[in-house]
């Protein structure tokens, strides 16, 4: 076991450094607009311009811009002058092009944010599409099943975006037809007032957990159905079980498992960002900032982003699978 | 990725690792014509079919349909605007209302079909063809082939898609398109070069003590597989010389390109997966025993047995990709404008969505209906295919 | 090598990008300094304010940079007029006469126009950590760092690049000869030609303002300096301070806010800004239209950047009394006269004929936005009615709204496209596609199609549209068509020189779009910008106006109005020479 996490760990880091050089690639090649002369402003000239494309590193090639950038993740450092030694700095993910602020500290600063919305989020997908799944099961072909399985069906179909739209006009108190949420542009931090963060978060959560909940009611009904038919949920009922518990105790606790790990795997890549609700409600969050960092071709930024993003998709992998493992014992940790 | 609709592969996408086995399609050993017959007592997919061939007819025909009502997608009018140039609303004359350049939004939803459909089956049959032939590829020959393959897979996966797609569309949209020049082909080739490098001194340093074992040569394959793309990226584009030679134009073209790029993983993962489990099949090693060719193996024997899995997933696949184009045009980085695209038009709502709801409602209704049919066929043809799973 | 440009903003292609308006009036300056206010959201006086409270400011945009010496754009300098305090500056109410900020008075210029005194307040302190007197030596540093790299300011060049000593290129920092500092009030300026009148206009600039060198030293060794997170304030108000020590960090966080409070240190006495309020809250990353709503309909907030034209209507039809508009500069489509098609003038002049402005005008949001433009000087600045007025020059092909048929058939024909319909090689067009550049884009690109061009139609981000293409000879565009122009100072040089002199052209950043480079113009702008008598000067340049308007170079659509919206109870005073709110005289009920 230990030898799996330590092999999948190594794999970990192989891939971080691999997503980091396609970015690079895709990125630093092809910057959609010169960050320099953006930089530099308008009545710049080209001494200024050229100074500061030097000082951005962007005449060096493009060996040594990526280079310099993956030094600066080493977190660790060797101390050469005065006594010999190692220290520990953190990893540097440089500057934004655009305001000079270190790009760590503004992701980090975005993350309660986003953190916020995919916690809030989740929850609400995982009780309404745990509790819709089992009861779709349960009561399977009825009319209650083929309506809620109808309504995921339209929610897997909508696109967040759109959704968020027709929900802040019918719904918001600035501008919608029934005043019931908060309205776009609200958030506050947790820190802040809890009332003012839980209503401002609201009707995003909402939104954003709509298709999730869907697709994960659908996944467990159709679990849920299969594992009923398995010889041992039959030996249960003979045994006299009540059929709750049947359901609960037997038939649930196999079919939720790829929930659990769906679950795992949605949480991670909705902690890199969800660029198209924190858009529509304009959260501050770290899906924003990495589409405001593509549109100025602010790069450190992007590159930061996307690690992070791929940071927390990789991790999530990882937590599921070895969770997975420790559950399942046939899983082979090879 | 808060794509709704991206969530539909996640079923599959958690069939690869971990042996974790929630894959829906088993495998297609019954005859087409139980198939068939079972796909045909499904009254909601046949719904789901026909809305798909009434949108592909309308999509075909919108110019006529547009004539027939009198209104055309790109004919701009002040006319319907107010002093503050202000949209007006569902009309005798618009029925669907006009946007804010006065143009007809009933005509554009039409035209944003064209649109859809043409980058939903264009990039899908893209994703499809480079997915099953890498797949396949993986899982027959096995070994270091699939290693590598895998591992590809994997550092794709790894990668938050939509940013990647926004940073692919927005760099493909410059100048004449991308993959241009051949000083940047020289950069990458040397980062290639160089990681290639790194890769063979620690393989010979390993090498030289110990045998290499498992561990180390799943850890290896990253580097060397990053290695050998990233130089065969510097080499292409090495070789395209001069400025306007672009591979991939802006438009409809990069939207297709980034998309299908994206997406072809799922795939491929989903046929290793298949092939990999019918390769063991007992007709296959009958086929084997008796001395038939890999080819023969490969296009006689299990390819007929793949097909449809393929129809199924690809019919999956579409409306996730319709509601990618969307996605990338709403974030302003998809089809150019004044090419009509339901995302484009939503995004173009949202700065006046209080006011003029028809321009809003309609692309959108419009995107919503037909995700909704592609996955109404999905499912029915998912359920014809594994009767297990029935609802 | 600094070119001594004049400073020139481009008009913002989205909500308030890169652009303001600044510098000094041509105008002596009246000594006045004392505190009144004279302020108003339209024009008249509004009474009744009250000391005290939050002001609220939403916006779309972030800053880009809020380092006194880097910052460029009109937002950026909407809250640091409050917080720092040049040397000159404007009050809200005339954006023509600077009066003495920082300066106790107004510069004096020598006869020889190459020395220029200006003598400094004693009495005014810097704000936390520093709390001491601010003395000439911090306004001389204040322009030393604006030379180095650590602190690349775009526009030094332009205006002390003539002081004598002054870098050409930027590199460390080291003190420069022509700025002297005899005692500590006391500042002179030793150039090395003779446009001290220029340079005294050039005192309103923020780089002005007074840095403590003492303080910033370690913060402008790093590259690109930090001074601005540290920043130290003078003015009525101070970016809060995240703690009390002397490393303390501003509360600014990018993306997302700016916090302002009252400056311990600032006195009144010395100073004509009421400042009103407490407290100045802005946030960014606000959705424009979302951002609209909550102004209207809320308290205590304004507008960082423009509203969208579906919040400026619902603000004139609902709620008169919390829009103002104010006049900014010109918008007009470029056509690059360099190369083919659009080096013939006839073809340019059919489009232009061709050109429905009316509708385009309604792209922006219609009449009360900004009114159809046919020359290229505003109607704020002197020279406008020289060349014709709203009217225009009056030739047949620049249109007053809507397109002249018989002018396109008669230019087509010139051209030598006798059907009406041109015929040739796809031209290459480039966009903004952002709202509602994207709309004015779209409308000329139906105009363009009517006479039969075959269009490559290609709308990329403002940042991208700039500096990837239009301010890009060598990207070979047809047509740029979403420019504009800001005067900097009411002085029509400042809306011609750069953008049609063709001596100004330069390989990236260039701000020619036409590409224009016409001997005859060239000479006449030289010519124009040595008279001094402000009648002939007007009308020199009302001539040119009308020589350039007849070379088709460009079509000029647009005088815009800068829409700036307020909650009820907010008593808002613009700030002319900004065309956005001065926060120093604004209040909240």
């Amino acid at each position: 076991m230990g030898r799996y996490i330590v092999r999948r760990l190594l794999w970990v880091i192989v891939l971080l450094i691999a997503v980091s050089m396609l970015t690079f690639i895709i990125f630093y090649t092809f910057p959609s607009s010169d960050p320099a002369a953006l930089r530099a402003g308008r009545n710049a000239s080209p001494a200024v311009i050229a100074e500061i494309r030097h000082q951005l590193g962007l005449d060096r090639s493009l060996l040594w811009q990526y280079w310099h950038y993956m030094k600066g993740l080493i977190p660790v450092e060797v101390h050469t002058k005065g006594s010999f030694g190692l220290g520990w700095h953190g990893p540097d993910f440089g500057y934004s092009f655009q305001n000079q602020q270190p790009v760590k500290q503004q992701i980090l600063d975005r993350l309660p944010a986003t953190i916020s919305l995919a916690a809030g989020a989740a929850v609400i997908w995982l009780v309404a599409g745990i509790g819709v799944g089992i009861i779709s099961a349960v009561k399977s072909r009825s009319l209650l099943d083929r309506v809620t399985m109808g309504g995921a069906l339209l929610a897997i179909s909508a696109p967040v975006y759109w959704l968020g739209l027709v929900c802040l006009y019918l719904f918001s108190k600035d501008i919608g037809k029934v005043h019931i949420f908060d309205g776009a542009n609200s958030y506050t931090g947790i820190t802040n007032s809890f009332s003012h963060w839980f209503g401002s978060l609201l009707l995003p959560w909402l939104v954003l957990a709509a298709s999730f909940a869907a697709f994960y009611a659908r996944l467990l009904r159709a679990n849920l159905i299969e594992v009923m038919g398995e010889d041992y949920i039959r030996t249960a009922r003979a045994k006299g079980l009540p059929e709750r518990r049947v359901i609960l105790k037997h038939g649930l606790r196999s079919a939720i498992t790829p929930i659990v790990t769906a679950a795992g795997l949605d949480i991670g890549i909705l902690l890199g960002g969800a660029i198209l609700t924190e858009s529509v409600f304009n959260i501050p969050g770290i899906g924003r900032a990495a589409y405001d960092a593509i549109i100025h071709s602010d790069l450190p930024m992007i590159q930061g982003t996307v690690l992070f993003g791929a940071f927390f998709i990789v991790t999530a992998n990882l937590v599921v699978d070895i969770v997975y493992a420790f559950l399942d014992p046939r899983v082979r940790y090879s | 990725m808060s794509v709704g609709a991206a969530d539909i592969l996640h079923e599959t996408e958690r069939t690869g690792d971990g042996g974790i086995d929630s894959a829906v399609v088993i495998a297609a050993r019954s005859p087409m014509q139980l198939f068939w017959r079972r796909l045909r007592e499904d009254k909601v997919a046949l719904v789901g079919l026909a809305f798909i061939v009434v949108l592909i007819v309308i999509a075909l025909f919108a110019p006529l349909i547009a004539k027939a009502f009198g209104v055309s997608p790109y004919k701009q009018s002040t006319k319907v605007l107010d002093q503050f140039g202000s949209p007006t609303g569902p009309s005798s004359a618009h029925i669907m209302g006009v946007d804010p350049l006065g143009r007809d939004v009933f005509a554009r939803v039409l035209y944003g079909a064209r649109v859809s459909l043409e980058v939903a089956i264009v990039a899908t049959a893209i994703s499809v063809s480079i997915g099953v032939v890498v797949g396949m590829v993986a899982a027959f020959y096995r070994g270091w082939v699939d290693t590598i393959i895998s591992r590809l897979i994997d550092i794709l996966l790894a990668f938050p898609i939509l940013l990647l797609a926004l940073g692919l569309a927005s760099a493909c949209s410059l100048g004449n398109g991308c993959l241009k020049t051949n000083g940047v082909g020289r950069d990458i080739l040397y980062v290639g070069l160089a990681i290639l490098a790194l890769a063979v001194v620690w393989l010979g340093r390993k090498a030289s003590k110990v045998k290499l074992s498992g561990l180390d040569r799943s850890t290896l394959a990253g580097p060397l597989i990053t290695a050998a793309v990233v130089i065969a990226i510097g080499l292409f584009m090495w070789q395209v010389p001069g400025q306007t030679s672009t591979l991939i134009k802006p438009g409809v073209g990069v939207v297709i390109f980034v998309i299908a790029f994206v997406n072809w993983t799922y795939i491929g993962r989903i046929i290793r997966g298949q092939v990999l489990s019918l390769r063991e099949k007992e007709f296959v090693e009958a086929s084997r025993s008796l001395g038939a060719s890999n080819a023969r193996i490969i296009f006689r024997e299990i390819l007929p047995n793949l097909i449809a899995p393929i129809i199924v997933y690809s019919t999956l696949v579409i409306p996730t990709n319709i509601l990618f184009e969307a996605a990338l045009s709403f974030l302003g980085v998809g089809v150019q404008p004044p090419q009509a695209s339901w995302g484009q038009m939503i995004a173009d709502a949202t700065s006046i969505f209080d006011t003029a709801w028809w321009f809003m409602v309609f692309p959108g209704v419009a995107l919503v209906l037909t995700v909704l049919a592609f996955n109404l066929l999905g499912d029915g043809l998912q359920d014809a295919l594994n009767p297990r799973s029935r609802r | 090598m600094y070119k001594p440009l004049r400073r020139i903003l481009l008009l913002g292609v989205f909500a308030a990008a890169a652009m303001l308006v600044l510098a000094a009036c041509g105008g002596k300056s009246k000594k006045s300094s004392t505190a009144s206010s004279s302020g108003s959201a339209t024009t008249a006086a509004p009474s009744g304010q009250q000391k005290g409270g939050t002001l609220k400011v939403l916006s779309n945009e972030d800053f880009d940079n809020i380092d006194p010496g880097q910052a460029y754009f009109q937002l950026t300098y909407e809250w640091l007029n409050a917080a720092v305090r040049p040397l000159m500056s404007f009050k809200p109410d005339n954006a023509t006469q600077e009066v003495p900020d920082l300066a106790a008075a107004a510069p004096t210029v020598a006869p020889d126009g190459k020395t220029v005194t200006v003598k400094i307040k004693p009495n005014i302190k810097f704000g936390p950590p520093v709390n001491r007197v601010v003395t000439s030596t911090d306004v001389k540093y204040a322009i030393e760092r604006g030379f180095t790299k650590q602190v690349p300011t775009g526009y030094i060049g332009a205006y002390f690049g003539v002081v004598e000593g002054a870098p050409t290129t930027p590199g460390n920092y080291k003190p420069i000869s022509g700025i002297q500092t005899p005692d500590k009030t006391t500042i002179v300026f030793k150039l090395t030609k003779p446009t001290g009148g220029q340079l005294a206009q050039a005192l309103v600039l923020p780089i002005t303002a007074p840095v403590p060198k003492e303080f910033a030293q370690k913060y402008d060794a790093k590259t690109p300096s930090t001074y601005g997170l540290h920043q130290v304030a003078t003015g009525p108000y101070m970016v809060k301070r995240l703690g009390t020590g002397p490393d303390a960090k501003v509360d600014y966080r990018p993306g997302k806010g700016i916090t302002l409070v009252r400056n311990p240190n600032w006195d009144p006495s010395t100073d004509y800004r009421p400042a009103y309020v407490d407290q100045i809250d802005w946030s960014i990353g606000n959705d424009p239209a979302v951002a609209g709503n909550q102004i209207l309909t809320g308290s205590s907030s304004i507008s960082g950047d423009s509203p969208p034209a579906p919040i400026v209507k619902k603000a004139a039809q609902q709620f008169k009394d919390q829009i103002s508009f104010t006049p900014l500069g010109s918008r007009y489509i470029a056509f690059n006269t360099k190369i083919p098609p659009f080096n013939n003038i006839n073809l340019r002049k059919a489009v232009s004929a061709a050109t429905d402005k009316t509708q385009l005008q309604l792209t922006r949001g219609g009449p009360i936005v900004g009114d159809v433009a046919t020359h290229y000087i505003p109607p704020t600045v002197a020279g406008f009615s020289d060349a014709g007025g709203m009217a225009g020059p009056g030739d047949d092909f620049d249109t007053n709204g809507a397109p002249n048929q018989a002018a396109v058939t008669k230019y087509m024909k010139l051209a030598g496209f006798p059907n009406g319909k041109y015929k040739g090689p796809k031209i290459f067009l480039v966009a903004s596609s952002a709202d509602p550049a994207i709309k004015t884009a779209q409308a000329f690109l139906n105009t363009l199609q009517g006479l039969g061009f075959n269009v490559n139609f290609k709308s990329v981000e403002a940042s991208t549209m700039y500096t990837q293409f239009c301010n890009r000879p060598s990207s070979n565009y047809n047509i740029c068509t979403n420019v504009g122009w800001l005067p900097d100072f009411p002085d029509a040089s400042t809306v011609l020189d750069v953008t049609f002199n063709g001596e100004h052209i330069v390989p990236a950043n260039n701000s020619n779009w036409p590409l224009l480079n016409d001997p005859a113009i060239n000479s006449a702008l030289d010519k124009a910008n040595q008279v001094i008598d402000p009648a002939a000067r007007a009308a020199a340049y009302g001539a040119i106006d009308k020589t350039i308007t007849a070379t088709a170079a460009a079509i000029p659509w647009f005088w815009d109005k800068q829409a700036n919206i307020e909650s009820k109870g907010v008593k808002g005073v613009i700030a002319k020479w900004n065309a956005s709110y001065d926060f120093s005289f604004t209040s909240v009920k």
